[in-house]
């Protein structure tokens, strides 16, 4: 199956898929009781008020049509008004996701680029010293939680050391890029603002480390189990013989087929970042989704609960199609069987 | 082999340095003299004075804009008395139904603007044509009217006493109706206001990044004395440790919310210090008054002996709050010193039970994360009432069915809290006992007595303060005799701040809202 073929298909269930979670999560947010209505215009407001709030959000019109005029709006890119900070959903999503994206990306590039050349390191120094050293950082990545490990940081660095930033994006007196991806670090590139560019960059170290310890223990312990069973291969046998350089067979032959099962366990985890981003963002005070949503839900917010959820469900399925091709790219068998 | 191993190894090393240093160091810094920076733990909703109902966003809309009347700042402490602030001056007509108001001169828009009767007809217009929930409080209100250009006359429906009082709430703000050429499909300037401010304050919204800060700069037209600031900045700094930290390092000037644990600690600091002052912010129990056994007056007031009160000030609060006495808390006119306070008294409960002729009660105690405190308080109401032989069932919801829960009376026991929208005891007196009020909108303990009914209804429409108060501590005798609730503890207002922050007056009215014209910050 070509790349296309593959493209046109995903995309045709992209469609089916967000219709199906935006009716699910559209009839439970509107199944579990409590008022929105009375919660916006306070608890203690007179049923007049709570009534006419009713009407203006529309509430008072039957499940099926509010359900219908929602998919309509969205038809239409309009996503909505928060009821609880009665702002436009998009604009929120617009500035809360590309935070959130940034930081699970960082958190990303930081688990794979260590981890990948310490479980080689660790398949290739297996139950020597470095291995051991390794597999102890693994565990402990994968068994610290991040609530903790955040708090730990804050303290070490910004508090102790004072060398790093506790919480935000920027420093407190800058003012962020003008939006073009809302990535801070992407936008002050655009615009040329090396200072800023510094502070995002300094301010993402952390929470960064944070969010993406856990899934450096993944990504190393993953590398080196694939890694230790791929060099047990004939091919690398044969290689050996043949008198290829130890790095060319590890890296070449090695790593290179040891990284397709990984694609799919790092497409995943990146999906985990996403939705596990919420403490991270809450200790580093990362004005992300996760924040967002947590408050959202409290508050019975569905306009903000469907946006997020239609939106993060497409990022999901996007994901996932990215991972598919990646691993096309890499197995070049996959490509031409499909 | 070796060598392999060393250029992985150098690889790892260079890439673990390079994610710690590489991104360039900048440190917070400490704060700039004339800038205010406060840290908060969650970001305002809106900014838009006809529709947020939170505390929280009113850091940023309360000083943007000014109100016909404020709190009385007397020897550096805020009363809850009101004296003019847009108005020089008011009368009332004979059965308090029509309220003249004549402005005074010198206030300004921040686009220089003035402030004219037509801009406070404006704002109450759309304040009540937008009619979200700051309008609820200005229901009697039937129409405004500019006279001319300085008086400007409120006509209410029926005599209302609390009306002045209402004119200080934040709500009652006053925006200039030049916003109108923001208006998008009929949305009075909503979406323009959510985020901006277009008020006379002395500071005036210059930037909004959700989630992270809301700068705020001076009103270049501000009717009142220069202020010291330049700039003040309310950064969103959700963890409590981490603005605790903050503060400590002088990145922040105010940090609001710490835990109590956590402010003793801080009070060792140099260069921090705490305030601490009593609010009106109570914390009480519901007892279903419609559902056996507590519609049995004798089984409630033998809750209410039960309960050890210091215990949990101690235990939960750390000794950060008093017990209350009567509905109405201390510091609020109306406020009866004398009225009858429940202690623990286990025999006396037990006795009282007794009489009522009840025995084996299983009971059950509503409450929700909400509050980290409401938990604790089951807990400790569980372990009370076991000598009574009363079981308590903790049954926990999400915070919106539990509301729903409230508002239909599907408990036995409830736990919930409650702060004043204006300084005024009806505040209290009319939202928890009046029968017409059952539910959520204010009556949680679905009490009716028809007589104190008609004492709260009378006091609520009169305007003299001396005969209101008196309705009022009648009516309160009998609703406390009764036992309608169980009145736990006021507890403490507290937030850490620099020490070289001055000018703070509290108002417990006020809870985080700072009057940042009138603060500074010395050298």
């Amino acid at each position: 199956m070509s790349f296309l073929n593959i493209i046109r298909r995903r995309l045709v269930l992209l469609i089916f898929v967000v219709f199906g979670v935006s009716v699910v999560t559209f009839v439970i947010s509107h199944m579990i009781p409590g008022d929105p209505a009375r919660m916006m215009a306070g608890e203690r407001a007179s049923d007049e008020t709570v009534a006419q709030m009713r009407e203006a959000l529309g509430l008072d019109r039957p499940l099926h049509i509010q359900y219908l005029t929602y998919v309509g709006d969205l038809l239409q890119g309009d996503f909505g008004v928060s009821i609880r900070t009665q702002r436009p959903v998009m604009d929120d999503i617009l500035r809360f996701f590309p935070a959130t994206i940034e930081l699970a990306v960082a958190a990303l590039l930081f688990a794979i680029v260590l981890g990948i050349p310490l479980g080689v390191l660790s398949a290739v120094a297996k139950d020597r010293g470095i291995d051991h050293l390794t597999r102890t950082l693994s565990v402990t990545g994968i068994s610290t939680p991040a609530f903790w490990l955040g708090l730990l940081l804050i303290y070490l660095f910004y508090g102790q050391l004072g060398i790093l930033p506790g919480s935000g994006r920027l420093a407190g007196n800058m003012s962020p890029p003008p939006f073009v991806t809302g990535f801070y670090t992407v936008d002050s590139l655009i615009a040329g603002d090396w200072a800023a560019l510094r502070s995002a960059l300094a301010h993402l170290i952390l929470p960064a480390l944070t969010l993406g310890f856990i899934h450096l223990g993944v990504v190393t312990r993953q590398i080196r189990s694939a890694m230790l069973e791929v060099l047990q291969e004939d091919y690398i046998r044969t290689a050996k013989a043949s008198g290829l350089s130890r790095a060319r067979i590890v890296l070449d032959h090695g790593l290179r087929n040891a990284l397709i099962p990984s694609v799919t366990m790092i497409g995943l985890a990146f999906g985990d970042l996403l939705y596990g981003a919420v403490l991270t963002e809450t200790v580093f005070a990362w004005p992300g989704m996760g924040n967002y949503v947590v408050e959202s839900i409290a508050a019975l917010d569905f306009p903000a609960i469907m946006g997020f959820t239609v939106v993060a469900s497409t990022a999901y399925v996007l994901l996932n199609l990215l991972v598919d091709l990646t691993y096309m790219f890499l197995d070049p068998q996959i490509r031409e069987i499909g | 082999m070796k060598r392999l191993l060393r250029g992985l190894l150098a690889a790892t090393a260079f890439c673990a340095s390079a994610a710690l240093v590489g991104g360039g160091v900048d440190p917070a810094q400490a704060t700039d003299l004339h800038t205010l920076v406060i840290g908060k733990s969650g970001d305002p909703d809106n900014l838009d004075p006809a529709v947020t109902m939170t505390n929280n966003s009113w850091t940023a809309t309360y000083p943007a804009y000014e109100r016909l009347v404020r709190f009385k700042v007397e020897d550096g402490r805020g009363t809850t008395e009101v004296e003019g602030e847009l108005a020089e001056s008011w009368t009332v007509n004979e059965d308090g139904t029509v309220w003249t108001f004549t402005l005074a001169g010198g206030h300004k828009f921040a686009d220089g603007s003035p402030v004219d009767a037509e801009a406070v007809k404006f704002s109450f217009d759309r304040l009540l044509k937008i009619g979200k929930g700051p309008s609820d409080v200005f229901s009697s209100v039937e129409k405004v009217e500019a006279v001319d250009d300085r008086t400007v006359r409120f006509t209410l429906k029926e005599p209302f006493g609390p009306f002045l009082s209402t004119l200080v709430v934040d709500g009652a703000g006053i925006v200039n109706p030049a916003v109108m050429e923001h208006e998008v499909n009929g949305d009075m300037a909503q979406g323009y206001l959510a985020d901006h401010s277009m008020g006379s304050g002395a500071f005036q919204v210059a930037s909004w990044e959700k989630g992270q800060r809301i700068v705020m700069e001076p009103n270049p037209h501000y009717g009142g004395p220069e202020p010291f600031f330049e700039q003040v900045v309310i950064r969103i700094v959700k963890e409590a440790t981490a603005r605790r930290l903050q503060l400590e390092k002088g990145d922040l000037d105010i940090a609001e919310e710490i835990p109590v644990d956590q402010l003793s600690a801080m009070a060792e600091v140099p260069g921090v210090t705490i305030v601490d002052e009593p609010s009106f912010y109570v914390t009480y129990l519901y007892l279903n008054n419609e559902r056996a056994p507590l519609d049995n007056v004798k089984v409630r007031q033998a809750l209410s002996y039960a309960i050890d009160y210091q215990g949990i000030i101690d235990g939960i609060l750390l000794g950060q709050g008093i017990q209350m006495r009567g509905a109405i808390p201390k510091g609020l006119w109306g406020h009866d010193p004398s009225v009858m306070q429940y202690e623990y008294d286990l025999e006396k409960a037990k006795a009282l039970l007794a009489e009522a002729g009840v025995e084996d009660l299983k009971l059950s105690y509503l409450y929700a994360k909400t509050d980290p405190n409401w938990e604790l308080i089951g807990l400790v109401l569980q372990q009370n009432l076991a000598p009574l032989g009363i079981e308590v069932e903790l049954q926990e919801f999400a915070y919106p069915t539990m509301r729903d829960k409230l508002d239909t009376g599907d408990f036995d026991i409830a736990v919930g809290n409650w702060t004043p929208d204006y300084a005024d005891p009806s505040m209290f007196m009319n939202f928890w006992f009046d029968s017409e009020r059952h539910g959520l909108a204010g009556n949680r303990s679905f009490y009716t007595n028809p007589k104190v009914d008609e004492l709260i209804r009378e006091a609520a429409t009169g305007s003299d303060q001396a005969e209101r108060t008196k309705l009022y501590q009648e009516a309160q005798e009998i609703a406390v005799e009764e036992a309608a609730y169980v009145l736990l503890f006021q507890r403490n207002y507290q937030f850490a701040m620099r020490d070289d922050v001055e000018g703070y007056a509290y108002n417990p009215m006020l809870l985080q809202i700072w009057d940042f014209a009138r603060m500074s910050k010395s050298e």
